[in-house]
C-alpha cells in the first residue's frame, strides 16, 4: 500500500508541476496587469507602473521564460508563490482563502452525502412509490435549477423567517459579526451565519448523489446474489440492505471521493452570494485582476485537490470493493 | 416413487383412485404442487408463464423438468421458493411436508427458504456476493436458521461443507472472496449453501448449464453426494435431456407452461407418447452413436403465453395435427398399459413401440456430398495451418513493464482441412479453440506460422488485395446470432453488404438474396424485416446466408448452435449438413457440445492448454479414443439414455484446467492425467520432463495379420506416452447402486 502510494504520489506530483507550468505561461502571457494599472486616476506614467511591477516581481519588460524560471526558483528555494499586483503576498493571502472555503463547505458536504446516499436507498426501496417519486423528482429538480437561483431562493427564504418572527435569526450573507467576545455569543453568531449557506448548498447538492445512489442499487436488487440471498432465508429488505447495498455502493464510493476535493476548489456562486471571500471567489476575482500568480496558485491548488480526490477514489474503491487489488 | 396427477377432474383417475383408496397418500410426499399457476402482467396483458403444474416429490427421490426456455420450468421453481416477484398472479397449492407455502409472506417463507427448501441457481458467476467472502456467505445460511449456535461451530460446519462439495484445503478457502473462484467452484459453493442446514428438498435450475463438461460432471457428482449426505429430495430443471437421464427418477416435461408428459425416467426416454418428447429426443445428438442419420427438426417456434390455446398448444409445430388436436387443450392422462406414465395428447394411445420418430418428423435424409466418395488424399486442401503459435506476454507494472510470463494461448497448431470436410476444434473454455479462429482470421504476414486459405499464404498478404480474396474463401458464423447481426439492418441490407463489397451489380445482388434465402430455409418476403423480427434459429440462418452470399470455400462456425433451443438446433445443424453436401463447403467448427461435433464432423482435434492432444477421423477418435484427456472429456458427457448412464463408468477429473501460465514442462495434461497419477515414479517423471509428440496410431499386429500385408495407418494422431496405462481409481465414479425403475 504504501509503495503504491508512493508511486501514485510520484506521478502526480509530475503531473501537477506540468500543469501548473502550462497554467503559468497561459496567464504570464495572456495577463498583463500593468495595462490595468494604467487606467489608474492619477494616470501613472509607464515607467512608473513598470517600476512598481518589477519591485512586486511582476517585470512585464522580462520574457515569459525569464519570468517563468523566476518564479519557479522562488517556490523552489523558498516557497514564495510571488505577489499580487496589489502587492498582496500569495502565501499569506492563500492560506486565509482555502480555511475560509473549507469552513463553508465542510459541513454541507457531510450533509449532503449523508442525506443523499440515505435518501437513495430509501427511494430505490420504494421504486415508483408515492415517496420515491416524490424524493426523485426534487432531485431532479434540484439538477435543473441553476445553483445561484436556489442559493437565492433559500436567502429569501431566511429572510422571509427573519421579518415573520421580527428578528434577525440568520445572517444570510458574511462569515461572522466584527467584534465578538469569544464565548457563547460568537458561537451564536458563528452558526446564525453558517445555516444558510449550509442549508442552501446541501439542498442542492444531495440531489446527484440520491439519483446516483438510487439507480445503482436498483441495477443491484435483483442481482442473482440478491436472490441467492434470499434463497438462503433472507427476506428482501434484508438482503437488500446486507447485499445489494454494498455492491451499489462502489460506483457511489467512487464519484463522491472525486466530487469532494472539486466543491472545495470550485464553489464560485456560493462564496459570492453568501460573501465568504474563498478560494473559488479568488480565482475568478485573479482573472479579472490580471493578477498571473494568484491564477496559478489556485490552479496549482485545484490541481493537488484533484490528485488528492484520485488517491481518494482509489483508495474507497478498495476499502469497499475486495475484487480491486492494489499493487 | 413418486406421482402426477392431473387436475381436479369430474371423473378420478387411477392415481386419484389410488388416493382414495389411500393406497399411497400425498402426505408421504416431501413437496407436493397442485394445480400451479403463474401469470405476470406485462403491457400486452396477462402473460401465462405456468399452467396447471401438479407433481408429488418423495423423500430422496429426484424428479428431472425437462423443457426449452420459456416453458415456464424456471417459473415454476421460483415459485416454489416464493421468490417471484410480487407482481406475479400465483394460483394452486404447494405443500412442504403437508404444509401451505403459497401465500406465505416474505417474511413467513423465510422460515422455510435455505432451510427446508434450498436452490442452487444457474448462473455461479454472478450467483454469489462479490463483496464477502465465502465463507460469511456460507456461515450466513447457518446464521440465519440457527441463531444460538456458535462461533466456532459455523466455522467447523461451513469448513465441513466445503470439503463435502469437494474444495481443497477448505478451511484457508473461507476467507477467499468469490472472484477468487473458477465457476465450478463457485457452484460448488452454492451447492455448499444450499445444503447447509440439510434441506428436504433441493431445486437446482439448470446448474450445470454455464460449465464447461468435465466441469459439468464434476459438479453433477457433488450434487449426488449431497443428496445422498442430507438425503434430500431434489428437482432438476434442464433443457439437457442427457443431464438428467442418469440422476433422475422422474421427468416431467413441460410445454409452454404446461406439463405435456410426465413419468418414470423410463417412460420417457424409452417409450414417449407426445410428440414433443419424442422430438426432443430425437433432436439430440448422440455422442456415442457412429451411424450418422439426420436429427429430427421441430418446424416453428414456441406459442405467445400471452394468448389462452383454445387447442393442444403443440398442434402448430406437430407433425400428427388432426382437427381433432385444435379442440381444446388436451389434459395429462394415463396411458394405457402403464403405471403413471401421463401424456398430454389425444393419440397417446397409438404413439407407443415402434413408431419411428424419423418419420413422424419426416426428418430429410443424410445428405451425400460428391466429394464423400473421393479418398481424403486426392481433394484439394482449402485450409492449412503450419506451427501457428500466439503467445501473450503477461506483464507487471504501469510505465515500465516487466515481463513475467507467457501465456502460450495456442503453442504449434498444424493441422488441414480437404474440400467438403467439417474439421472441428473441442476443448474446455480456455484451451485456445478461439484465439485458433483469430489467429486464422487475423491473416496477417508477422504471424508466427503459416496459415494458408485457398492456396493463400499469410506470408504474402502483404496488401488488401490479398486480403479481400482470402475473406472470399473463407467467411464466418458467429455463436450469438442475436449479437452478430445490426439491428438496424434489415435482412436484405445484412445480406447486400458483402455482395456490395465484392463489387456486384444491383440486379445480381437482388437475385442472389432470393437464392440465399431459399438456401438456407428462410422465406424470400422476409427480406425486409429487421433480425428483431424472427426467432434465433432464423437470425442463425441469416448469419448462414450471410457468411455464404461471397460463395466462400470453407465456413468458420464458431459455436454455431450453443445459443439455440433443442428443438431449433435440430433444424439449424440439418442445414449445415445440407449445405456442405450440395455447395460443397468445408467447415472449421469449433463447438463444445461434443455431441453435435460427433453428428457433422467428419474429423475432430481435441485441444488441451493451446495445443492438439488428438486429431483424426470423428468415429476414430470419439469410439476409440487414446488421450487420457479425450477419454475424460468423452466420459464427460451425459447420453440422453437412462440405462446406459447408470451403468456407465466416468472419469471425472480433478479440479479446473490450469491457469496457462502454470502450464508443466512436460506433458500439460499431466496435473490432472487419471493415468498419470496411477503411474509409478519413474514413469511420472518421463511424463514431467519431456513433451509427448502427436504420433499416429499404430495398426496393431493382429490387424496386419488378418489383411495379410501392411496396411495403412489410421487417420488418428495423440500426444500422450502411456495412452494404455492404468486409470486412478479414484477419478473413476460409477452408481450402479441406481435400481432400474419398476413401473
Amino acid at each position: 500500500m504504501i509503495r503504491y502510494l508512493a508511486k501514485r504520489g510520484i506521478t502526480y506530483v509530475f503531473m501537477i508541476f506540468l500543469t501548473t507550468s502550462a497554467g503559468y505561461f497561459l496567464a504570464v502571457s495572456s495577463l498583463k496587469p500593468a495595462l490595468l494599472e494604467q487606467e489608474r486616476i492619477p494616470r501613472p506614467t509607464p515607467e512608473q507602473v513598470a517600476n512598481s511591477m518589477r519591485l512586486k516581481g511582476l517585470d512585464p519588460d522580462l520574457s515569459p521564460w525569464e519570468r517563468y524560471v523566476e518564479w519557479l526558483t522562488g517556490i523552489m528555494t523558498r516557497w514564495d508563490w510571488g505577489r499580487s499586483p496589489n502587492g498582496a503576498f500569495i502565501n499569506a493571502e492563500f492560506g486565509d482563502r482555502v480555511w475560509i472555503s473549507t469552513r463553508l463547505f465542510l459541513a454541507s458536504i457531510v450533509l449532503t452525502l449523508v442525506i443523499g446516499v440515505a435518501l437513495g436507498v430509501y427511494s430505490a426501496a420504494r421504486q415508483y412509490k408515492f415517496q420515491d417519486r416524490v424524493i426523485t423528482s426534487y432531485s431532479y429538480l434540484a439538477y435543473i435549477v441553476p445553483a445561484p437561483i436556489a442559493y437565492f431562493l433559500v436567502q429569501l427564504g431566511a429572510i422571509n423567517i427573519n421579518e415573520t418572527v421580527g428578528e434577525r435569526i440568520f445572517f444570510v450573507t458574511g462569515i461572522s459579526t466584527p467584534g465578538m467576545q469569544p464565548g457563547w455569543a460568537q458561537f451564536v453568531d458563528m452558526v446564525a451565519h453558517y445555516a444558510v449557506p449550509t442549508i442552501a448548498i446541501t439542498l442542492v447538492g444531495w440531489g446527484s448523489y440520491q439519483i446516483a445512489q438510487r439507480q445503482y442499487l436498483l441495477d443491484n436488487v435483483n442481482a442473482d446474489f440478491v436472490r441467492t440471498a434470499r434463497a438462503k432465508g433472507l427476506t428482501r429488505n434484508q438482503a437488500i440492505t446486507r447485499h445489494a447495498l454494498r455492491v451499489s455502493f462502489i460506483p457511489v464510493a467512487q464519484s463522491i471521493a472525486f466530487t469532494i476535493p472539486a466543491i472545495f476548489a470550485g464553489g464560485f456562486f456560493a462564496e459570492k452570494i453568501f460573501a465568504w471571500p474563498g478560494v473559488g471567489s479568488w480565482s475568478i476575482d485573479a482573472i479579472s485582476l490580471q493578477d498571473v500568480n494568484a491564477a496559478t496558485a489556485t490552479l496549482a491548488y485545484g490541481s493537488v485537490i484533484f490528485a488528492l480526490g484520485a488517491i481518494l477514489a482509489d483508495f474507497a474503491t478498495t476499502l469497499v470493493d475486495p475484487r480491486v487489488r492494489v499493487q | 416413487m413418486s406421482t402426477f396427477l392431473e387436475p381436479a377432474d369430474p371423473a378420478p383417475t387411477a392415481a386419484e383412485r389410488l388416493h382414495i383408496a389411500g393406497l399411497h397418500s400425498p402426505s408421504d410426499a416431501v413437496l407436493s404442487v397442485r394445480d400451479l399457476n403463474v401469470s405476470f402482467n406485462s403491457e400486452n396483458g396477462a402473460v401465462h408463464a405456468v399452467r396447471g403444474v401438479n407433481f408429488d416429490l418423495m423423500p430422496g427421490k429426484t424428479l428431472g423438468i425437462v423443457g426449452e426456455s420459456g416453458s415456464g420450468k424456471s417459473v415454476t421453481s421460483l415459485a416454489i421458493m416464493g421468490l417471484l416477484p410480487a407482481t406475479a398472479e400465483i394460483s394452486g397449492s404447494v405443500r412442504l411436508k403437508g404444509r401451505e407455502l403459497l401465500g406465505l409472506s416474505d417474511k413467513a417463507m423465510c422460515a422455510y427458504r435455505g432451510n427446508d427448501i434450498a436452490m442452487v441457481f444457474q448462473d455461479p458467476l454472478s450467483s454469489l456476493t462479490p463483496v464477502y467472502t465465502v465463507g460469511t456467505q456460507i456461515t450466513e445460511a447457518l446464521t440465519i436458521h440457527n441463531p444460538g449456535m456458535s462461533k466456532a461451530a459455523k466455522e467447523t460446519r461451513a469448513v465441513e461443507l466445503l470439503a463435502m462439495v469437494g474444495i481443497p484445503s477448505p478451511r484457508n478457502r473461507l476467507r477467499a472472496f468469490p472472484h477468487e473462484f473458477s465457476g465450478g467452484m463457485r457452484q460448488r459453493v452454492m451447492i455448499a449453501i444450499a445444503i447447509a442446514n440439510n434441506p428436504r428438498v433441493l431445486i437446482a435450475d439448470e446448474p450445470t448449464t454455464a460449465l464447461d463438461v468435465t466441469i459439468q460432471a464434476q459438479v453433477l457428482e457433488v450434487l449426488h453426494t449431497a443428496q445422498e449426505e442430507t438425503g434430500a429430495a431434489v428437482v432438476m430443471i434442464t433443457h439437457d435431456l442427457g443431464v438428467v437421464a442418469g440422476i433422475a427418477d422422474d421427468i416431467m416435461v413441460m410445454y409452454a407452461g404446461k406439463p405435456v408428459e410426465t413419468g418414470s425416467v423410463d417412460d420417457i426416454y424409452y417409450d414417449p407418447r407426445m410428440p414433443y418428447t419424442m422430438g426432443l429426443l430425437g433432436a439430440v445428438p448422440r455422442v456415442d452413436v457412429a451411424e450418422k442419420s439426420s436429427l429430427v427438426p421441430i418446424d416453428g417456434i414456441p406459442p405467445n403465453l400471452l394468448h389462452t390455446p383454445t387447442g393442444c398448444s403443440f398442434a402448430p409445430r406437430c407433425p400428427l395435427v388432426t382437427d381433432a388436436c385444435l379442440d381444446g387443450e388436451p389434459a395429462l392422462s394415463p396411458v394405457p398399459g402403464t403405471g403413471y406414465h401421463q401424456a398430454a395428447c389425444i393419440k397417446s394411445a397409438s404413439l407407443g413401440g415402434d413408431v419411428d420418430v424419423h418419420e413422424i418428423f419426416s426428418a430429410p435424409p443424410v445428405p451425400v456430398s460428391r466429394f464423400d466418395l473421393i479418398p481424403r488424399g486426392d481433394r484439394s486442401t482449402v485450409l492449412e495451418l503450419k506451427d501457428v503459435r500466439k503467445h501473450f506476454p503477461l506483464t507487471k507494472g504501469a510505465l515500465l513493464k516487466r515481463r513475467i510470463g507467457t501465456v502460450k494461448a495456442v503453442d504449434g497448431l498444424s493441422f488441414d482441412i480437404r474440400e467438403g470436410e467439417c474439421f472441428s476444434i473441442v476443448g474446455e473454455s480456455g484451451s485456445g479453440k478461439t484465439t485458433t479462429l483469430l489467429e486464422i482470421m487475423e491473416f496477417h504476414k508477422d504471424q508466427d506460422g503459416e496459415v494458408i486459405i485457398g492456396g493463400i499464404s499469410n506470408k504474402q498478404a502483404a496488401d488488401a488485395k490479398t486480403k479481400s480474396a482470402m475473406r472470399r474463401e473463407m467467411q464466418m458464423v458467429f455463436q450469438d446470432p442475436t449479437g452478430a447481426l445490426d439491428p438496424r439492418f434489415t435482412v436484405y441490407e445484412v445480406l447486400a453488404e458483402p455482395l456490395q463489397n465484392a463489387g456486384m451489380d444491383k440486379r445480381a445482388i437482388k437475385k442472389r438474396i432470393m437464392e440465399l434465402m431459399n438456401l438456407v430455409g428462410l422465406q424470400p418476403d422476409h427480406v425486409n424485416r429487421f433480425p428483431n423480427q424472427f426467432s434465433g434459429g432464423q437470425r442463425q440462418r441469416v448469419g448462414i446466408a450471410r457468411a455464404l452470399a461471397v460463395n466462400p470455400k470453407l465456413v468458420v462456425l464458431d459455436e454455431p448452435v450453443s445459443a439455440l433451443d433443442v428443438s431449433v438446433q435440430a433444424g439449424v445443424i440439418n442445414l449445415l449438413d445440407k449445405l456442405r453436401a450440395e455447395l460443397g463447403l468445408s467447415y472449421l467448427m469449433v463447438a463444445h457440445d461434443l455431441s453435435v461435433v460427433r453428428h457433422i464432423s467428419n474429423r475432430v482435434a481435441v485441444m488441451y492448454l493451446g495445443k492438439i492432444v488428438e486429431i483424426g477421423e470423428v468415429d476414430r477418435v470419439f469410439d476409440n479414443p487414446r488421450h487420457p484427456y479425450t477419454r475424460a472429456l468423452l466420459s464427460a458427457i451425459p447420453v440422453p439414455d437412462p440405462q446406459f448412464e447408470r451403468t456407465r463408468e466416468r472419469i471425472i477429473l480433478q479440479g479446473d484446467l490450469p491457469s496457462p501460465l502454470d502450464a508443466p514442462k512436460g506433458c500439460n495434461f499431466a496435473t490432472r492425467c487419471p493415468v498419470f497419477a496411477a503411474l509409478p515414479a519413474a514413469k511420472q517423471e518421463h511424463c514431467l520432463t519431456l513433451e509427448p509428440p502427436l504420433e499416429a496410431v499404430q495398426p496393431s499386429a493382429a490387424v496386419e495379420i488378418l489383411e495379410a500385408g501392411p496396411v495403412p495407418t489410421p487417420d488418428q494422431q495423440f500426444a500422450c506416452f502411456f495412452p494404455d496405462g492404468e486409470l486412478d481409481e479414484h477419478m473413476l465414479v460409477v452408481h450402479e447402486t441406481a435400481e432400474p425403475h419398476a413401473p
